[in-house]
């Protein structure tokens, strides 16, 4: 008896387990609408292309992803709730980790989900994701129409900035700027140590730089009685290779890391796009540095760079009194006077740090080296910034591109809207004294902005004016000292020579100029070396460009 | 007489002494160093040499990591799906092992052959993501508990570890009329103890440490574990792309001292428990491997 239950209990049992397997699979994964795992806590969400007018009648629903997603907004902060009510809309915020975003943006999008407003990150997707049938083109004359004041501030500042989101002659994305890209990266003295030694004018040819590094390097600048002190080590080598001609590598410690960006740039010369690693002038350069390396003007230890821990702008050699001179930050690292408005003003975070390791030390603020030609200037940062698209699920339903149009309109005449969308609500996170403007929540950090709302609705508009209404300390500031010379690389747009080549070709710069600036290999060893990176897609990768490049511009 | 050791027995005991102790140096160095970081001030942390017994202490690191919301919310996740992900890993590769273990069985060798045969293939990511996304669970803790619960590996090793135990045992639970559950649960159960320990430690650190699957399926920042918050709080601020592409002047940039105390913060309750479950986690693996 027992056995026979047995045995028909385990063929129940094994056939409601068949029967388990065979209906998953006649299921069906369609894997194709957004509403299953996208949708935040308490925000309705219509399906976005059945709204009817975009009259007060019912809100438009916008999917955004339009800002730098540190930290998931809060759909009830004060600063969403604020925009919603003014354009009758409801946000449905995707959140995409900001440290992995192409890897996890890739996935969801490959499984058919999009928003409706897209951060584009990296330019070079824009064909890749044209392709994809993301994007769609936005005539010219919508964007004039409902956001005139932005066009026009793109025109008189930052024309150049159209040519990123062009892909054949059509704009598929919104331009975003970067104020912080028309001020070069820095020149840094040790201050003290350029007293110490007798210098009284900041260098400003190649020759003073070489007498005050010399100095720096023999006379004991730190007064510890040991020769351990040096001139320079990798931030300031850019400045070195701008006096001249364009710096073949702009930061070494990324190329040297592999991130082919950092060496592998374009500039123009007699109005064709050249690669700027391979140019002669380099040549020049990397002898004076091989000639200062053997003197001892470099240290030794640039290989692995004067940032040993934390933060990419901290320079622990520059800390330690290693060094006497640094670079590759902006002017707001380092700012050394101090905002008079913010109680306990320390100045910028760097010059911060600098004080707390070397409290009687002094850093000033210097200008490139001028070159035998004239030459000078150190890497700028882009003046464009990530652009901002509205997909194609979204082009469907025209209301939601002339909410985010109006949105962006907004942004730039309304001052105190403006603030509201950038550091939060007035009166909590921010108020004006005299109408000059106090930041209440500085210590937050960029997830807890975002958080509260802060940086995420403004679709990163970044208004000069009220930026430097805002900050007009800084500005100030800046334009006192920051306003030196300067290199901005050529826009040149995606090549897949690019991509197949990039690495290859950044190796043999990074182990080109590192070999001859330490002297494993003599200054002669250049002309090797562009020989090798021309035949190995270097000249192939030029002539793209350079084509590439005019079929944009339109010559 | 001490002298039964010869003097070449000798050397090698020294030897491997010495490589132990130097593996414990290397293991215990950098974790020295991590928690020294996590009391010291920025200048301290900024100047060079080791920075192993910390001489000048700074608590802010702490005080920081005690407000940081988001990282006890993420602390509460890896801990629920840690206990929860260890029982249904336990429960379901015993269930699984504990027939495979009988000759008995019915085609035991397919069902093993087939178990042994998801051990080389995999569909990869993509299809994994459609598959959690068709299922409906995604952005939810069974996303990152189900998958993965029982691992083909784990359950080879229970089950080589059941097959061990004495079968005269079983046979005499029978002749006093005992069934196939209460024999599981009565006698094989409490044998079990040290596999049991070890499946589960395996499967809970597993879970504790696992970051990639909470990245792809949990879109929810509350929803996520506790290695992506770290992670992030750890990668703040070191690649200058991220600050010169996005436009935005630096803010407030988590200092060092602020990220290795959240890493101590994290490491603590893992490195408490281990010491505990370490003498079953020996005995386990080694009886595991044996064969019947």
């Amino acid at each position: 008896m027992r056995n026979a239950t047995k045995k028909i209990a385990g063929i129940a049992l094994a056939l409601t387990m068949g029967f388990g397997l065979l209906s998953g699979c006649a299921g069906g994964n369609n894997g194709t609408n957004g509403a299953s795992g996208t949708n935040d806590g308490g925000v309705q969400s219509t399906e976005g292309s059945e709204t009817t007018t975009p009259a007060p009648a019912s809100p438009i629903t916008l999917k955004w992803l339009g800002y730098d997603s540190y930290g998931q907004p809060n759909p009830d902060s004060y600063v969403v709730k604020t925009v919603e009510e003014k354009f009758n809309a409801n946000f449905d915020f995707w959140y995409v980790d900001s440290q992995k975003w192409e890897d996890n943006l890739n996935v969801r999008l490959a499984a058919g989900e999009m928003p409706d407003v897209l951060k584009i990150t990296n330019r070079q997707n824009l064909p890749k994701y044209i392709n994809q049938g993301i994007l769609a083109p936005i005539p010219m004359e919508t964007l004039e129409a409902h956001a005139p004041t932005y066009v026009k501030f793109l025109n008189d500042n930052y024309p150049e900035v159209w040519d990123g989101v062009k892909y054949q002659g059509e704009i598929y994305a919104i331009p975003m700027t970067n104020l912080n890209g028309s001020y070069p990266t820095v020149v840094i003295w040790r201050q003290d140590w350029l007293d110490k030694v007798g210098i009284t004018k900041i260098p400003e040819t190649i020759e003073e730089y070489e007498e005050a590094l010399t100095k720096f390097r023999n006379e004991d600048p730190d007064g510890d009685g040991q020769k351990d002190t040096y001139g320079l080590s990798d931030f300031a080598l850019p400045n070195i290779l701008g006096a001249f001609g364009y710096p073949g590598i702009t930061d070494f410690k990324g190329a040297g890391k592999g991130d082919a960006s950092k060496s592998i740039q374009f500039t123009m010369k007699d109005d064709n796009v050249v690669i700027t690693a391979i140019q002669p002038e380099m040549k020049e350069a990397l002898s004076l540095l091989q000639r200062w390396y053997k003197a001892g003007l470099i240290d030794p230890e640039f290989i692995t760079s004067e940032n040993t821990t934390g933060y990419w702008a901290d320079s622990q050699a520059f800390y330690n009194s290693k060094i006497g001179i640094t670079g590759m930050s902006m002017f707001y690292h380092w700012r050394n006077q101090m905002n008079p408005d913010i109680v306990d003003d320390q100045g910028g975070g760097q010059y911060k740090a600098f004080k707390e390791s070397v409290p009687e030390g002094e850093a000033s603020f210097g200008v490139p080296a001028v070159g035998p030609k004239g030459a000078s200037g150190t890497p700028m940062w882009d003046t464009a910034s990530h652009p901002i698209a509205i997909t194609t699920e979204a082009m469907k339903d025209p209301a939601k591109l002339e909410l985010l149009l109006k949105m962006i309109e907004a942004a730039v005449t309304d001052y105190e809207y403006y603030l509201t969308l950038t550091n939060g609500e007035k009166g909590v996170d921010w108020k004006m004294e005299d109408d000059k403007f106090v930041n209440l929540s500085a210590s937050d950090s960029l997830a807890e902005a975002n958080v509260k709302g802060k940086n995420v609705l403004n679709a990163k508009v970044s208004y000069d004016p009220f930026i430097k209404q805002r900050d007009a300390f800084d500005y100030k500031f800046a334009d006192e000292n920051a306003k030196t010379s300067g290199y901005n690389a050529v826009y040149v747009p995606n090549l897949e020579t690019f991509s197949k080549h990039s690495n290859t070709l950044n190796k043999l710069t990074v182990e080109a100029y590192f070999k001859i600036i330490t002297g494993e290999e003599s200054v002669d060893y250049f002309d090797e070396y562009v020989a090798t990176f021309r035949a190995n897609g270097g000249d192939a990768l030029e002539q793209e460009a350079n084509e590439a490049y005019k079929a944009m511009v339109g010559k | 007489m001490k002298s039964n050791a010869s003097v070449s027995d000798r050397i090698f005991v020294i030897l491997v002494y010495v490589i132990l102790g130097g593996l414990s140096i290397t293991t215990l160095l950098p974790m020295m160093q991590a928690v020294t970081i996590s009391l010291s001030p920025p200048e301290v942390v900024n100047s060079y040499g080791f920075h192993l017994i910390p001489f000048e202490f700074d608590f802010t690191g702490y005080e920081r990591v005690m407000q940081y919301g988001a990282l006890w919310t993420a602390y509460g996740n890896t801990i629920v799906r840690t206990l929860l992900g260890t029982l249904i890993t336990l429960i379901m590769t015993f269930l699984g092992a504990y027939p495979l273990s009988k000759r008995s069985l019915p085609n035991r060798k397919l069902w093993t052959g087939v178990i042994v045969l998801t051990m080389f293939f995999s569909g990869g990511l993509i299809p994994s993501y459609l598959l959690i996304k068709g299922l409906g669970i995604m952005n939810t803790m069974w996303s990152l508990v189900l998958p993965g619960a029982v691992s083909a590996f784990m359950l080879l090793i229970v089950r080589n570890f059941i097959i061990g135990l004495p079968e005269s045992l079983e046979e005499s639970a029978k002749i006093d009329g005992a069934n196939d559950i209460v024999i599981l649960f009565r006698i094989v159960l409490p044998l079990s103890l040290p596999i049991i320990a070890t499946v589960g430690l395996y499967s809970g650190v597993g879970h504790w440490n696992a970051w990639f699957d909470s990245m792809i399926y949990i879109q929810d920042e509350k929803k996520q574990v506790l290695q992506m918050i770290l992670r992030k709080i750890l990668l703040e601020g070191q690649d200058v792309s991220v600050e010169a592409g996005a436009g935005s002047t630096a803010q407030a940039v988590n200092s060092e001292t602020v990220k290795m105390a959240a890493l101590v913060v994290s490491v603590l309750p893992i490195l408490l428990v281990y010491p505990f479950l370490q003498k079953y986690f020996v005995k386990g693996t080694l009886m595991g491997s044996v064969k019947g």
